[in-house]
This record gives C-alpha cells, sequence and structure tokens, in this order.
C-alpha cells in the first residue's frame, strides 16, 4: 500500500505524503495536482509550508556558493579557464641549457692555478715516497730503519726459547744483491728440523730428476 | 511552455550551435576563434557548474579547480560530443564524474595524512573571509548556521540521494535530465529524491526541534 493511498484512508497528508506529492509534482515539473490537497485547506497550507522549507533550502544553498563565489572570483576562475586552453595548444617548448653569464675559466686567476698545481705535485711526490719507503721497510724489515751503508746485525727472532730453531743472523749491509742472495740461501735450507727427513726426499725445482734404479 | 522552460529551450539550442561552431572550428585549426566562442559556453555554464561542484565537493577551492578541470576537458573532448545530445548534460556528466573522482582520491588521501587544524575562526578559504552582504550580524550568523546545518545534513545523505536532490531541487532538472545525468533510471530518481527528503526533514526537523528544547529549558530556567 503507498503512501498517498494510506492517507486516503487515514485522512490528513502526513511528512511522508507531503514529500511524495512534492517528488511527483518536481520530476513533472508542475504544480501539485492531489485531490486531498484541493478539498483540505489544512493540508493545503502544510504543504505550502513544507514547499517553503524546500525552497528556504535552495535559496540557502545557492547564497552559501554565491557567497564563496563573487563575481570577481568567477572571473579569475574564467581566466584561469583561459590560460589552461592556450597552455594546452601551446607546443611544448623546449628549454635551453641555461648559459653562465660569465665562462668559468676567468674566475679562476693563474696564481691560484699554481697552487694547484703545486699541490697536486706534492700530493703525487708523498705518495711515491710513502710506496718506496713501505716496500723498502717491507724487504729490509726493521734493519732498514738502521740506515744504509752502516752494519747492522740482525736477529730475527727471540732465540732464546729452546723450543725454537735457532735462526740463523743475516747482514743487511746495503747491498741488495748480496742480501737477497743470503736469503735465497736461508730460505732454501729447512728451518725446522723434525721436516728436514722429508725435505730430502721432496724434489727441487730445477734440480734432475734423481734416477731410478 | 512556461517561460523559464521556453528559455531552457532556446538555451540548449544555442548551446548546441556553439558546440558545433566550436568543434568545427577545431577541425580546421582556428584555435583562437573556437576559444573565443567556446568561452560564451563557458559564460552560460560556469555559476551553474561551480554550485554543483560544490555541492559535491564541499570545499571552495576543491570546486573552482573541478569546475576548470571540466571546461578544459570538454574543449579537448568536444570532438567527441554528439550534437543529439544537449551540451549541458554530457559537460555536467563530465563535471559530476570529475568531481567523484576528486572525492575518491581525497578519501584515500584523508586515510594517509592527518587533517591540518583550521584556523581560529575556522575559516578555509580566502572566499569565506569576505564581508557577507547580509545587513546586520545576527542575520549573518543565523544563516551561517543555518547554512552550515544543511551542510551537515546534506553531507549524511547517501551519495545517490544527495546526487539526486542538488540536481532536482537546486538546479531545477526534471527526472528525465537527471537521470540523463547520473545514468539512474527515473523511477529510482523518484524514489531517491523522496528519500533524500525524508532523510533532510528528520535531519534538520530534529536539529530545530533540539533548538527549540534547548531554548524551552533556558526559558523554564
Amino acid at each position: 500500500m503507498s503512501i498517498l493511498d494510506r492517507l486516503r484512508l487515514s485522512g490528513h497528508l502526513d511528512d511522508a505524503a507531503l514529500a511524495a506529492i512534492w517528488t511527483d509534482a518536481a520530476a513533472a515539473g508542475g504544480q501539485p495536482t492531489h485531490p486531498h490537497l484541493q478539498a483540505c485547506a489544512g493540508c493545503r497550507s502544510r504543504f505550502a509550508s513544507f514547499a517553503s522549507w524546500l525552497t528556504d533550502l535552495r535559496e540557502d544553498a545557492a547564497g552559501q556558493v554565491d557567497e564563496l563565489f563573487p563575481p570577481e572570483r568567477l572571473a579569475a576562475q574564467h581566466a584561469q579557464i583561459f590560460r589552461r586552453l592556450e597552455a594546452a595548444e601551446r607546443p611544448a617548448r623546449i628549454i635551453a641549457f641555461p648559459k653562465f653569464a660569465q665562462p668559468l675559466t676567468s674566475r679562476t686567476s693563474n696564481g691560484s692555478r699554481w697552487i694547484a698545481a703545486a699541490a697536486a705535485a706534492g700530493l703525487i711526490v708523498g705518495v711515491g715516497v710513502g710506496q718506496m719507503m713501505d716496500i723498502r721497510r717491507s724487504l729490509g724489515g726493521p734493519a732498514a730503519s738502521a740506515g744504509p751503508g752502516s752494519p747492522a746485525y740482525v736477529q730475527l727472532a727471540n732465540n732464546q726459547r729452546p723450543d725454537r730453531p735457532e735462526l740463523r743472523t743475516i747482514s743487511a749491509n746495503g747491498r741488495e744483491e748480496a742480501f737477497l742472495s743470503e736469503v735465497d740461501v736461508t730460505l732454501s735450507r729447512p728451518a725446522v728440523p723434525e721436516l728436514r727427513a722429508l725435505d730430502e726426499f721432496t724434489p727441487r725445482a730445477g734440480e734432475p730428476a734423481p734416477k731410478v734404479h | 511552455m512556461t517561460g523559464a522552460q521556453a528559455a531552457g529551450v532556446s538555451g540548449r539550442e544555442a548551446d548546441g550551435a556553439a558546440a558545433s561552431a566550436v568543434k568545427a572550428m577545431q577541425a580546421d585549426g582556428r584555435h583562437a576563434e573556437a576559444r573565443e566562442r567556446y568561452a560564451e559556453l563557458v559564460g552560460r555554464h560556469q555559476r551553474r557548474a561551480t554550485r554543483i561542484a560544490f555541492h559535491y565537493m564541499r570545499d571552495a577551492a576543491e570546486a573552482d579547480e573541478a569546475v576548470q578541470d571540466a571546461f578544459v576537458k570538454a574543449y579537448s573532448h568536444l570532438s567527441s560530443f554528439r550534437e543529439e545530445l544537449p551540451f549541458e548534460v554530457w559537460f555536467t556528466r563530465i563535471l559530476i564524474n570529475g568531481c567523484l573522482d576528486r572525492i575518491k582520491a581525497r578519501t584515500r588521501r584523508e586515510r594517509w595524512i592527518a587533517p591540518m587544524p583550521e584556523g581560529p575562526g575556522g575559516e578555509r578559504d580566502f572566499a569565506e573571509r569576505m564581508p557577507g552582504r547580509s545587513p546586520s550580524p545576527e542575520d549573518q550568523l543565523l544563516a551561517r548556521e543555518r547554512r552550515e546545518a544543511l551542510s551537515r545534513a546534506l553531507a549524511r545523505l547517501p551519495e545517490r540521494q544527495r546526487s539526486v536532490f542538488m540536481l532536482s531541487h537546486f538546479e531545477g532538472c526534471t527526472s528525465r535530465e537527471v537521470s540523463a545525468l547520473t545514468g539512474l533510471n527515473e523511477s529510482t530518481v523518484r524514489v531517491h529524491l523522496f528519500r533524500a527528503i525524508r532523510k533532510l526533514r528528520t535531519l534538520l526537523g530534529n536539529s530545530g526541534d533540539a533548538g527549540a528544547s534547548v531554548e524551552k529549558r533556558r526559558v523554564h530556567s
């Protein structure tokens, strides 16, 4: 049973019925033509106040927007729309890489150039000398620090301990050839007595292969 | 036929003619002329579009942007406009879809970003600080309260009911026009309109009753 049918039975129009009548009239775009409204003055007046409440709502809503969007703001909006349209139609611009107002080289003087070159040269020399010192130190060990030309005999390890084999002392008198050959001789002999027997069996590179009997 | 309806029909004819002319100019590459002619359409629909956008967005700045986007989009897609459909309907659909997209984006954004606190007077937009035209501060205050109550009530309506109510009542569209704009059946439009009015009546009526009861309590005390 619809609202309008119910109101026929009950008599007067309630809010829902008024809303239904108003909706039908608004949808059709005309005036309400309900028979009860024609007959009942009370309901007609309630419908009028209902319609006027809805009109107030519309006016409030319109007033709010009008207050927020005065003609100046609408004009600004209009202008902004056409700026955007123009921008959208223009072909895309390629922006060149920004040029410097002055060439970069003109800012540096000759003096600062010399300072930079000297600093770079100093750095290179420093690194090179440091490398050389490291190499010499690694070759000569602590004896290298004694200075070239001076006879220095270095005990390579503490030989006071009885469990360690006796280590030979080597001389480092500055002559590298002699020093290196001494190192070779020392390394060619097994230092650990337990391994000497094993070493006898092991062929060395450069030695002729043992003859098999 | 009433005067308004006759004006509407003649307006629609003028819209159709202007839209066709702009379309032809765009096709010929006469862009400056096309823009000039399009300005006529913008001027005719701008205020209404702003009203609709504001009722959807409830924020002046966002409504402004939504209207701009809709006009730019309509201009650039005018080649797809079919003359048998009124320009107003075609354009309003673009606008409403844009507003709904913005609302979705805003909802997503608000899920992650904490809202900024409003100013001391609750002002959010420069236009809201513009002086009103009401004669007295009391009237201004009452009008503001009424509008805020209406805004709150509208915000509590389901999205479809709100759309139908706004288009039917605020914009004066018939149910057939609302149906064309929203894609709903005419009968569904009527049902949504009826439900929207009832709910508004309840929401605004209850707040009015509450106000009256507070007033009564004050008098008795």
